[in-house]
């Protein structure tokens, strides 16, 4: 993937550690939004630009003598709000079947645990499809690091709420996956 | 199903305050039930993490393929490029007619590269032959160069015994009006003359 550089010129007397702050994020959180961007649907690029300009929006917010209390959640907020705006089909994609490339992508030598990996996540598709949007969201925020009360930062729900969702969830998967 | 299932993904989790993680884990260790439980748990938020980086994975690597064609392509006209700007291009070649009676005096022989071959390789004494030659026979020469095949083409290239005449007029200003290349087997000639 293109572009690991910030796409961003700071000044650099005002807000060095500010930009020194927001570069270590980038380099920190670039990855899990991609991936999290990705998993909710948006394309490759959206989700880049997406990337962008929650970083941008970041930058502006600590220039403007934001508090940098909680910024995981505050990046994965930003980011998670501009992909509903862009994206309509928001969700929707994320537990369509992968296309068969998948096992170039899984580094497994063998063919029979190839299989048995493909057959896994073919089984988990299904899953996911029959997940709530929430539950969905929930997941892809605790897959990518995020804490209960990040997640329930980002999702604007309670910590207790996201505790629940997530074991309802797993425990949905667990229930058609490991069977 | 006993109360601690809810429990065991945020204990995995370590979302629970200290005295509920001590109090979940030693109720694991005794109930088989929940320890199953837990694994099964484990495998699916595992499984669910892998799916997550191979969406990722499988989007990255379709991007790439989108533009491998396009990438190929320009990389090839990039390497076309390159060679004919490194390789040596064609030469022109000078008009070769085909060995005429000559009655003219006898041609003077040059062993070495001619430095007189070279001049004419400009263009617009090659222009002007070609124009010429197209025109009709061309005129009895002032000059005629023997030059070597050697001198001119790498070793091997021309069979042995042949020699090049060069034939040159001289236009009223004294520059070079028609140059003409010709081909004889000189060795060939010298053996059936000497006798």
């Amino acid at each position: 993937m293109s572009g690991d550089s910030l796409p961003i010129a700071f000044p650099l007397s005002r807000f060095a550690s500010d930009a020194c702050e927001v570069t270590d994020l980038y380099r920190e959180l670039r990855k899990p939004l991609l991936r999290y961007l990705v998993c909710l649907g948006l394309s490759t690029d959206e989700a880049q630009d997406t990337v962008q300009d929650a970083f941008l929006s970041l930058h502006r917010h600590l220039a403007s003598g934001g508090s940098n209390e909680n910024i995981r959640s505050w990046v994965f907020r930003v980011a998670h709000n501009q992909a509903r705006n862009r994206q309509t089909s928001y969700h929707r994609r994320f537990g369509e079947p992968l296309e068969a490339e998948i096992d170039v992508m899984l580094d497994r030598t063998t063919p029979e645990r190839l299989v048995l990996e493909k057959e896994k996540f073919r089984q988990l598709e299904k899953a996911i499809r029959q997940l709530t949007e929430s539950e969905r969201g929930c997941l892809l925020l605790r897959a990518e690091g995020l804490r209960y009360r990040e997640i329930s930062d980002v999702l604007g729900i309670s910590t207790s709420t996201v505790g629940d969702t997530v074991s309802r969830a797993i425990k949905k998967l667990a229930e058609k996956c490991n069977v | 199903m006993c109360d601690v299932s809810d429990k065991l993904v945020a204990w995995l989790d370590h979302e629970l305050p200290d005295e509920e993680m001590s109090d979940v884990e030693r109720h694991v260790r005794d109930c088989i039930e929940c320890r199953k439980q837990l694994t099964s748990c484990q495998q699916a938020s595992g499984t669910f993490d892998a799916y997550c980086h191979a969406v990722l994975a499988s989007k990255t690597r379709r991007r790439l393929q989108r533009w491998a064609p396009v990438a190929s392509t320009a990389v090839a006209t990039a390497l076309a490029a390159a060679l004919f700007l490194v390789l040596p291009r064609p030469r022109v070649q000078p008009v070769i007619s085909p060995p005429s009676v000559r009655t003219g005096s006898p041609p003077v022989v040059v062993g070495t590269a001619p430095p007189a071959v070279k001049a004419v390789h400009r263009r617009h004494a090659i222009q002007r032959v070609q124009s010429q030659s197209a025109n009709g026979p061309m005129t009895e020469p002032a000059i005629e160069i023997a030059v070597s095949a050697e001198s001119i083409f790498p070793p091997g290239a021309v069979p042995e015994g042949v020699i090049f005449t060069v034939d040159v007029s001289i236009a009223a200003d004294g520059s070079a009006q028609q140059i003409r290349l010709r081909p004889q087997l000189g060795g060939f000639q010298r053996r059936v003359t000497e006798p």
